[in-house]
């Protein structure tokens, strides 16, 4: 058996079949992308070569910018309201609490629903005319606040955000909850027999022995953010008046609505840039800290 | 026990990538193909997929009707509904694997890029003499492209106001037929506490309805027609006042206030359920007005736009008139059968449609019973004999990205984030169509 791991090209052939997948659709597409990023195309006949022209206008466009701005603001609420609700219930869950299976099970559902189903379930709770948030407000005599969620600037934003955020709590969750489980058990034996509080054994146990799991929910809740396309799209289409729109919806409709498949490419490939840069970034963080 | 589950997982294994194997090569043998008995295979892509749309019922039999009499020429039909079918049969045209005959989005300006391109087959010399004899009037010459032919007419639709008869006579407001006496019902309606039009504004082209027929109706479809051709022209006193007017409506209260988060299906369904007195749509809305679900069913009459005391346009200037219908793929191995079976289905959806109520006819209808028609479709049918000049949807003739521009500036124009004077400056930046009008 370890001749056969040793021999680089018994490695080279058990490697090459996946190696050939994941390049036929992960890496050529991206190559692929990068060069029609470059192109002044309407996705049929003959591109015209551009050059940079595509990045330059993604950077200067109004339009652009925000949906730049809305993808940061988006990654900021996951790491800053996401995470630590997700933390608190994994810790929560992991100390042995009644119906601990139960409350795990019921968090990670929204998880498993599908993200259309969501966006539409909110899109009803939010509706102006019949939706449950208007109704509630109203019945406990709060109809000043009563108005229209998803249609106006001020609130579309927030309320976009908060569908996405509650759905993926559940997958963080969980993911912690498996990290915070598989720490020794005599680690806070001895802790309770020193007699440490629950917070403190926490704080001061729990969290920092969870580091490797913590970094990964870090990074998928960031690369999310930046990614998010479905929820938004059903949700609001990116509207009214783009105050919703992510990078995502933006390449969407210029490709498929404004038929300008080098600017979409050229979304595409800064989004793609933008989670790798993150990704480092945050390996980054973890390792000097 | 352990090896039987091995075992039983690795069948399982096998048959789903078997399955997938199957999958993938069934689709890159998708397009039309000749087997052993010689019969040909054809493609038919659609977007007839609705609930309430009579082609979706319609099509299968007017397809089976054909396979039956056409044991040499088979079709294969897929239908898709609406948004995604544009994303499917463009990425289908890209990359060169269009089906035989597919449906084309009222033609316009979505279909300009495949046919500039030369993806689309030219038909006219496979079109028999008599198919045009039996077209209705001027569609001959509406299909014309160029002075080639690439499609035959299926249905026409145009825009008009539908009102809510019941609301409007609860409020004590008349049917408006001026600018004035529709702010007028608006007022009234306003009072009664009923919301006097309804906008789907969240998918921007049902406002761009109502920007798009006030400006014809004050502008006049002339001077309409000129700036499509020079875009500098949006920026001309006309096009100011059209817009103004529209912000005018919206500051008048005259629209649903959730208008920036319902969707076009979601604003039927409102008015369907008689909570809105007005919409600007076109007579595809028809057959669900008139559906027994319908809580408006018998209630709605369709009128012409109102016209404007100031304005230059006249209500017999139609709003619509765009001619929908199939194309070929120039990648199609049998044109001439292609042809044929275009002729049938176009001609037959198109008289059959007519009397299902999905469209107003393209073809020569003398001789059909129409006593089966709603009055809606009637009324339609009557507006559009009065026409004197059609311009169709807007976002169909100017160049795609032009007109994505244009329904966000009315979305802009309906918050009134910008001034009327702002949207004209920007409407002047437009590129100018590339349609021959």
């Amino acid at each position: 058996m370890n001749s056969v791991f040793s021999n680089k090209t018994a490695i080279a052939i058990f490697v090459l079949p996946t190696f050939l997948i994941f390049s036929a659709i992960v890496l050529v597409p991206i190559f692929v992308s990068s060069y029609y990023s470059l192109l002044d195309w309407n996705g049929i006949g003959k591109g015209v070569y551009v050059g940079f022209h595509n990045y330059a206008e993604m950077f200067t466009d109004s339009r652009a910018l925000h949906s730049i701005r809305n993808s940061l603001l988006f990654a900021a609420a996951s790491i800053f309201i996401q995470l630590p609700i997700s933390l608190v219930l994994a810790l929560i869950l992991a100390s042995n609490v009644k119906g601990e299976g139960f409350y795990r099970t019921v968090y990670f559902i929204p998880v498993l629903i599908s993200t259309v189903v969501i966006a539409q379930l909110w899109s009803k709770i939010y509706n102006a005319d019949y939706g449950l948030l208007n109704s509630l407000l109203e019945s406990v005599g709060l109809s000043s606040l009563v108005q229209d969620w998803l249609g106006q600037k001020k609130t579309a934003l927030i309320a976009s955000f908060i569908p996405t955020l509650w759905q993926y709590i559940g997958y963080h969750m969980l993911l912690m909850y498996a990290g915070a489980r598989s720490i020794s058990a005599d680690i806070f034996e001895v802790a309770k027999i020193d007699g440490a509080s629950r917070v403190r054994t926490a704080f001061l146990i729990t969290i920092p022995l969870m580091r490797p799991i913590l970094k990964v929910c870090l990074v998928f809740s960031v690369i999310g953010a930046f990614k998010v396309f479905d929820l938004i799209y059903v949700l609001t289409g990116g509207g009214p008046f783009f105050t919703t729109e992510v990078p995502s919806t933006l390449m969407y409709t210029s490709i498929f609505d404004a038929f300008r498949y080098g600017y979409g490419s050229a979304i595409s490939v800064f989004i793609i840039a933008e989670c790798l840069l993150f990704t480092l970034i945050i390996n980054k963080f973890f390792k000097t800290e | 026990m352990k090896t039987l589950l091995k075992r039983t997982m690795g069948i399982a294994l096998a048959v789903g990538m078997a399955g997938s194997i199957a999958a993938c090569s069934s689709n890159s043998s998708n397009e039309s193909k000749s087997n052993e008995s010689g019969s040909i295979k054809l493609t038919l892509w659609d977007q007839s997929v609705g609930n309430t749309d009579p082609s979706a019922k319609l099509l299968p039999q007017i397809i089976e009707k054909w396979n039956s009499e056409h044991p040499d020429i088979q079709i294969d039909r897929t239908g898709t509904t609406g948004e995604q079918y544009k994303t499917k049969i463009k990425t289908s045209i890209a990359a060169g694997e269009s089906p035989d005959i597919f449906y084309g989005m009222g033609g316009g300006s979505f279909m300009e890029p495949y046919i500039k391109s030369g993806n689309v087959l030219e038909i006219s010399s496979y079109l028999s003499d008599d198919v045009k004899s039996r077209m209705g009037p001027g569609m001959a010459e509406a299909i014309e492209n160029d002075g080639k032919i690439y499609t035959l007419p299926v249905y026409t639709h145009i825009a008009n106001l539908y009102v809510n008869t019941e609301l409007f006579d609860k409020a004590g407001a008349k049917l408006p037929t001026t600018y004035s006496e529709l702010l007028d019902a608006i007022d009234k309606l306003k009072a009664a506490g009923i919301t006097p039009a309804l906008i789907g504004e969240k998918d921007r082209w049902p406002g761009m309805y109502w920007y798009d027929i006030i400006a014809m109706r004050q502008a006049g479809n002339d001077q309409v027609m000129e700036a499509f051709k020079d875009p500098s022209k949006w920026n001309s006193p006309d096009f100011v006042a059209a817009a103004a007017k529209m912000q005018d409506l919206a500051k008048a209260g005259a629209f649903n206030s959730s208008m920036f988060s319902m969707s076009y299906d979601e604003m039927l369904g409102a008015f369907n359920a008689g909570s809105g007195a007005m919409m600007v749509q076109a007579n595809w809305v028809n057959a669900g007005i008139e559906d027994p679900s319908s809580a408006v069913k018998g209630k709605v009459k369709v009128i012409p736009f109102p016209v404007f005391e100031d304005g230059k346009g006249k209500g017999t200037e139609i709003f619509g008139g765009a001619v929908d219908g199939f194309y070929i793929s120039n990648n199609t191995k049998h044109p001439k059968e292609t042809v044929e079976f275009l002729m049938y289905l176009s001609e037959q959806l198109g008289t059959q449609g007519y009397l299902a109520g999905a469209g107003l006819p393209s073809w020569n209808i003398d001789g059909l019973d129409t006593s089966s028609l709603s009055s809606l479709d009637l009324s339609s049918a009557e507006i559009m004999k009065t026409a004197t000049s059609f311009i169709a949807w807007w976002d169909n003739i100017l160049p795609a990205d032009s007109a994505e521009s244009h329904k966000n500036l009315i979305a802009l124009l309906l918050a009134g984030d910008i001034t009327p004077e702002e949207f004209c400056k920007q409407m002047a930046q437009l590129k100018p169509t590339e349609l021959n009008l």
